[in-house]
């Protein structure tokens, strides 16, 4: 699991307060870092998408925070320095084995070779 | 037509055959993706005008099998004079045998004069592909139905294929009356023997299919071997059944009469960088190529098996973010495997979820193509059920002007007709009318099949007469519309692709 996919997953869990499921958090036990191309115009279009605050809690409970910066930088989009390090984070650090947990519910999703079961069982489904 | 170019090669006229209801994909497909001139659908076949490189050929993602056109002519004219057939057939070589010879090192050129031995195309030994076509191994045989697609056994390097062929060729071996000592060689001298053949001693195996009026006279088996007897004498080529250097594939129907090499010994829809097939790659292809996909999109497939259609999306429109969702793990396994085997590890994501409870917010997803997996293999039941939760879970988790691009088995097609009026029905605000006839109706003249019965006529569909059935009536499912649908099929079964798009919401909840 990128990142990137977690940055777009959310708690579904019944009784969840509305936006009370994101960010999940997460607690990993395997994490890979991988090398993927860098295609600075695709980061660019991805960091509107991104909810950054989430992503950099991510990163940083990874211990992959590096040196992004809190704020978005103005004109990003030509900051190709800037990109890389959020094209890293998004795109090459990957969690290969861990949980991810509702914040609101506390439930928790396992991560098994790269991929999350959030399947729920029938009574938890809203 | 362009002249050759330092790196693309001379003009030439193909021929390309596409699944039913692909036809329109395939023929916005070469003009986009080749520059295609002189592009014409006649009867079950694209021809069109390339100076393509083979590679480029190669890429086409809607069609079945590419051939190069040698000839394309007016049926031939039947009488009860059964020589004077004969002699009409064997007239498509005598009268102009240079043709042929053109043609056929055309054909060497286009593939860099190499012998043909594991030059052209890579064969994916692990391939189980999706039997959506017949596959037939045999050299002719006598057509019943009209559409259904042949496809030479091109897998000779297997030792299974191989059986076949030697096994449904042994029937066909009165067919070449004179060269009974082929099957004898060895792979080994075949090679020398197209290696240190010239240009006029070639082998060869004819293909043959007839349709319509002449299949009632002649089978498929006379035609061809009259076809190879004259190649023999006119033009001094050798026949091998089981490794030739050249197919040729004959087909002859009430509308013409064609000749063609065909360029890739696999069909198209065989793709080097599927490991297991699961929907029929071109199908695949054509519900991708539907959904709108830009750069920078976020592209969902909530009930993604295999993830044929992932991975389909994503050699075409690499710039993308891909989440494939299944709850079943042996699937994912296989999709894992297929994404890792084709490189597209970086691309696409997968997810343990269902899609009913889909993990994501509302409003998230720019994109959502999925084969709804209900009625094709099994009997439609209480899945069914579901159908309705699994639109609804759809649209929530789209942006207002996206996309959804789904594959939906012709059962299940019958209900959604049922849920889409009965949606419309409740909406008030929509310019919608709202009995349940009319939505049935609607769906109904999608296929135009229904109206003519026999073989489709092509051009409504080409023009996109399903997309004014829907700007008087606008079918909704809440906010999903639909734009447009086409009928497809996937050999044993038939399909429907549908593409809505959600609209903003006026006023309502």
């Amino acid at each position: 699991m990128k990142l990137l996919t977690h940055n777009m997953l959310t708690s579904h869990v019944r009784g969840v307060r509305p936006g009370g499921g994101f960010p999940l958090r997460i607690q990993a036990t395997e994490v890979k870092v991988n090398n993927v191309d860098f295609n600075q115009e695709f980061v660019a279009r991805m960091i509107p998408k991104v909810e950054w605050g989430a992503l950099l809690e991510a990163a940083e409970s990874l211990g992959h925070l590096s040196d992004l910066p809190h704020q978005l930088p103005p004109e990003y989009e030509n900051n190709e320095d800037f990109l890389r390090k959020v094209h890293h984070v998004l795109l090459e650090v990957e969690v290969m084995e861990g949980i991810l947990k509702c914040p609101d519910s506390g439930r928790e999703f396992p991560i098994t070779k790269g991929i999350p079961n959030m399947l729920l069982s029938e009574e938890e489904e809203t | 037509m362009a002249e050759a170019s330092g790196r693309a090669g001379p003009s030439l006229r193909y021929f390309c055959t596409a699944g039913r209801g692909l036809e329109p994909f395939l023929l916005r497909e070469v003009r986009a993706r080749l520059g295609a001139t002189q592009v014409e659908y006649v009867s079950g076949k694209v021809f069109f005008t390339t100076n393509s490189e083979l590679s480029k050929l190669k890429t086409l993602k809607s069609g079945e099998r590419l051939f190069l056109l040698l000839k394309k002519h007016a049926p031939i004219s039947l009488s009860s004079n059964k020589g004077k057939v004969f002699h009409e057939i064997q007239k498509l070589v005598i009268e102009d045998p240079r043709c042929w010879l053109d043609i056929v090192s055309k054909w060497k050129h286009l593939h860099g004069n190499k012998v043909k031995q594991g030059n052209i195309s890579k064969e994916n030994p692990k391939s189980l592909k999706r039997k959506s076509e017949e596959e037939i191994s045999i050299i002719t045989k006598k057509q019943k139905r009209e559409q259904i697609l042949e496809t030479v056994s091109d897998e000779c390097h297997m030792e299974e294929q191989k059986k076949t062929v030697v096994l449904e060729t042994n029937n066909d071996m009165d067919l070449l009356s004179e060269n009974k000592t082929f099957p004898e060689e060895t792979s080994e001298s075949r090679i020398e023997k197209s290696v240190e053949s010239n240009k006029d001693s070639f082998s060869f195996r004819v293909s043959c299919r007839c349709s319509g009026t002449i299949a009632k006279v002649f089978t498929s088996q006379e035609v061809g071997r009259v076809l190879g007897i004259t190649l023999i004498k006119q033009l001094g080529w050798k026949a091998d059944l089981r490794n030739p250097d050249l197919e040729l594939f004959v087909h002859l129907n009430d509308i013409y009469s064609v000749v063609g090499i065909p360029i890739f010994r696999l069909p198209l829809a065989t793709r080097e960088y599927i490991q297991t097939a699961g929907l029929r790659s071109t199908v695949a292809w054509a519900m991708a190529s539907l959904a709108e996909i830009s750069a920078g999109a976020f592209v969902l497939d909530p009930m993604c098996g295999l993830g044929t259609i992932l991975l389909e999306a994503a050699k075409e429109w690499p710039n993308v973010h891909y989440l494939g969702a299944d709850i079943n793990d042996s699937q994912l396994q296989g999709a894992h495997e297929n994404i890792k085997s084709a490189g597209l590890m970086d691309k696409i994501e997968l997810l343990k979820a269902s899609v009913i409870a889909l993990p994501l917010p509302s409003e998230s997803v720019d994109i959502v193509i999925s084969d709804i997996p209900f009625g094709k293999k099994f009997k439609i039941t209480k899945d069914i059920k579901l159908l309705p939760n699994i639109l609804r879970e759809m649209e929530r988790v789209l942006h207002v002007g996206g996309t959804v691009v789904l594959l939906v088995s012709q059962d299940l097609h019958k209900h959604i007709g049922g849920c889409i009026s009965n949606c419309v029905e409740s909406d008030t605000s929509l310019n919608a009318t709202s009995d349940n006839k009319n939505g049935a109706a609607v769906v109904k003249d999608l296929n135009p099949k229904e109206k003519n019965g026999s073989p489709r006529s092509i051009s409504s569909s080409i023009q996109g007469v399903e997309t004014e059935h829907f700007n008087n009536k606008i079918t909704c499912f809440g906010s999903l519309a639909v734009v447009e649908s086409y009928g497809v099929s996937l050999g044993k079964t038939d399909a429907f692709i549908y593409k809505y798009r959600k609209i903003p919401a006026a006023g309502m909840q």
